[in-house]
């Protein structure tokens, strides 16, 4: 298990613009599954059949991850962007990023001392540059482009039972797909692993999939914000680290399926699996876009801090419950 | 003095010594590394009381000395809570909003732990909350990932943990301010070993400049120097409203005004101008908020210069720096140095007790 994620998270892939993660996957899972192909939209599916007798189950995990695009080449060389997917800007001054393939800047700010007033509110994207080190515009467009996509430069590192990366929204749930794949769970049901693109600028890659595949239900597989930080009373908190998966009843738009989310809570308490329920309802997921395409949805998730920014923490046994959670899950055949 | 050793490049240099981290008042592995790559130039190293690295090459004229601070900004844990997140405060100016989701290391006694700065997740912010940069009340570090964690205390120092990069004779890289200035000094060293001079030199690295402490000062007094050139960076490529902009890549900027000597000054820039080194002009018509300010009134006075290399982003977690800005500040200094006597001649000339022909 976890053999795939530090590799998962270290790929730029920011939405439009997955094609090394899918890449990485694919390879990975060759010879693996029983068939395998990438649709329209670049969506990546693969099916796993089962004995014959059950449903068809779809996991979806994301590859995109949020990151920035390359608005315009300034005459002193820096470069304008834009975020692609939502990210604060309060989260990435400072910090080191990847432009196209392996052009590398630093998102800069002026200094403290030159500040005016007001210097305490949230910058907007018109405010930042990225600085490549290029002197000139001309010199600048010798290394980039506009519409170069960009992304954080993060190490993957693991501290006790912790993760540190970049991107674990949703190279995490990935990861839960490989490792599940790795897994060849003995099931009647055809499970059909869909890596999907574009879920961070409007659950887009999805959309397509429901016309292509007739699949009774559909599993997202996430990351969901905890929260649990000194900013925020206990009661406030969304999920905790270390307390297992997250299981959805309710988010942005879309009332879970009530027999998937029954479903999901049964096999967790059946078999003395650490769960948690998802205590806020903000965020959105796929699943969202499984039901308005036709396929009743449920979502299972890695709680995790700090997304949407370079540096993003989940706990390991965490991931290891969602795994064994969704290996009972797909073993179900009644929904 | 070993003169035959591979010369030091400076890029190496720059990089090198902004991966040691030394924030004001803990600056002895920085000093430890500093007096390691100068002891081949000088003749004597030795610690002021106040913890600065003074080194001296010996000579028979003017003395001049040399001041960078080597101390940098930093964090201290202020409040601990008990599910494992900690409360920051500066040591140092620094702008929160270049500190969230960065990964930092918490210097404890037994050793240092990971820690990642957090803030509210956006998803979960008031629109009023949204449109604020949180401060360092709110703003905390997540130490949970170490099994250890209880080992951190309040006092404990806490760094960024980026690493510095090079890119065509450009520096990214943490601490700049004011390891940029540490190496021009130690650059000018090396020449100076090479560069026959009268000059006795005093190359001091200060501590706790960052909080306006008493590192250079102590400095100044210990080696009785005449003349003292404060090496620190300024702003590079931004425009002040009424101030000529001072260019990253076109060389050191040379202060004008009352903390520092005109005489002197007006020899720097000659130099510069016989040595073809490019230089900038920056007025400071009071106080530079530098070192500079304190070791003019040092003892019985100290004429003094200021030469500040350009840089960007400064109290960033990466600051910006020209390699060549750098090189060009250690041969001003260099040769500013090597040719002090001129100045003695000169200032002797113009009281009348050196006659023309003697």
């Amino acid at each position: 298990m976890l053999k795939y994620l530090k590799e998962l998270t270290e790929i730029s892939g920011p939405s439009g613009n997955e094609d090394a993660v899918r890449e990485y996957i694919k390879e990975k899972i060759s010879g693996k599954v029983d068939e395998i192909f990438i649709d329209r939209m670049g969506n990546l599916i693969a099916l796993k059949k089962g004995k014959g007798n059950g449903k068809k189950i779809l996991l979806d995990a994301h590859m995109d991850e949020v990151g920035f695009m390359v608005t315009n080449i300034n005459e002193d060389g820096t470069l304008s962007f834009t975020p692609v997917g939502g990210v604060d800007t309060r989260v990435i001054i400072g910090k080191k990023v990847k432009i196209g393939k392996d052009v590398v800047g630093v998102i800069g700010y002026k200094a403290i001392h030159l500040q005016k007033d007001g210097y305490m509110n949230t910058p907007k994207y018109s405010e930042l540059k990225i600085d490549i080190g290029a002197k000139s515009k001309a010199e600048a467009e010798k290394q980039v482009k506009i519409g170069d996509y960009v992304s954080f430069i993060t190490s993957y590192e693991e501290q006790g039972d912790f993760i540190i990366a970049k991107a674990l929204d949703d190279r995490c749930g990935c990861s839960v797909l490989m490792d599940l794949i790795d897994e060849n769970i003995e099931r009647e049901n055809d499970i059909y692993f869909a890596f999907t693109v574009q879920e961070e600028t409007g659950l887009r890659g999805p959309a397509i999939i429901a016309e292509q595949l007739k699949a009774d239900i559909a599993i997202a597989v996430e990351t969901t914000t905890s929260g649990d930080d000194p900013e925020l009373e206990k009661q406030l908190w969304s999920t905790h680290l270390g307390d297992g998966p997250a299981i959805t009843f309710m988010h942005s738009g879309y009332v879970v399926y009530q027999t998937i989310f029954e479903k999901l809570v049964e096999t967790a308490k059946q078999l003395n699996i650490p769960f948690q329920y998802k205590m806020r309802t903000v965020g959105g997921t796929n699943a969202r876009r499984y039901a308005l395409t036709g396929i009743p949805a449920g979502v299972v998730s890695v709680p995790a801090r700090y997304i949407h920014s370079p540096v993003s923490v989940i706990n390991r046994k965490d991931y290891e419950h969602t795994v064994s959670l969704l290996k009972e899950f797909l073993k179900k055949i009644e929904f | 003095m070993a003169n035959k050793q591979v010369e030091l490049k400076t890029n190496e240099l720059l990089l090198r010594l902004t991966s040691i981290s030394g924030p004001s008042g803990y600056e002895d592995e920085v000093l430890k590394e500093i007096e390691q790559i100068m002891s081949p130039f000088v003749d004597e190293c030795f610690r002021t009381p106040m913890g600065s690295l003074v080194c001296v090459k010996k000579g028979e004229g003017p003395k001049i000395g040399f001041f960078a601070h080597a101390d940098q900004i930093a964090f201290v844990v202020t409040k601990i809570y008990e599910d494992g997140f900690l409360r920051l405060s500066g040591v140092g100016g620094w702008d929160p909003k270049t500190v969230i989701s960065q990964k930092v290391w918490v210097h404890t006694k037994n050793g240092k732990l990971r820690g990642v700065v957090g803030f509210m997740p956006p998803h979960l912010q008031t629109t009023e909350e949204s449109k604020k940069v949180p401060d360092y009340e709110h703003i905390f570090v997540d130490v949970t990932m170490n099994p250890n964690w209880k080992d951190i205390s309040i006092g404990d120092l806490v760094t960024l943990d980026v690493e510095g990069f090079e890119k065509n004779g450009t520096i990214f890289a943490p601490a700049l301010d004011n390891r940029a200035s540490c190496v021009a000094i130690i650059k000018a060293a090396e020449l100076l070993s090479k560069i026959k001079t009268d000059a006795e030199v005093y190359y001091v690295f200060s501590t706790q400049e960052e909080i306006g402490g008493p590192g250079a000062r102590s400095g100044a007094y210990i080696s009785e120097i005449e003349y003292g050139i404060v090496i620190d960076v300024t702003h590079g490529d931004e425009d002040v409203p009424g101030y000529p902009k001072i260019k990253m890549g076109e060389g050191p900027a040379v202060a004008v005004g009352p903390v520092t000597n005109r005489k002197f000054v007006e020899h720097i820039n000659k130099l510069a101008g016989r040595y073809n080194i490019k230089t900038q002009i920056e007025p400071i018509a009071g106080r530079s908020g530098t070192d500079t300010d304190d070791v003019q009134l040092t003892r019985i006075g100290v004429k003094t210069a200021l030469i500040s290399i350009p840089l960007k982003y400064m109290h960033n977690p990466y600051e910006k720096i020209i390699v060549k800005d750098v090189e060009d500040t250690a041969k001003l200094l260099a040769f500013s140095a090597a040719h002090l006597p001129e100045i003695e001649y000169e200032e002797l000339q113009s009281t009348g007790s050196v006659k023309e022909g003697e």
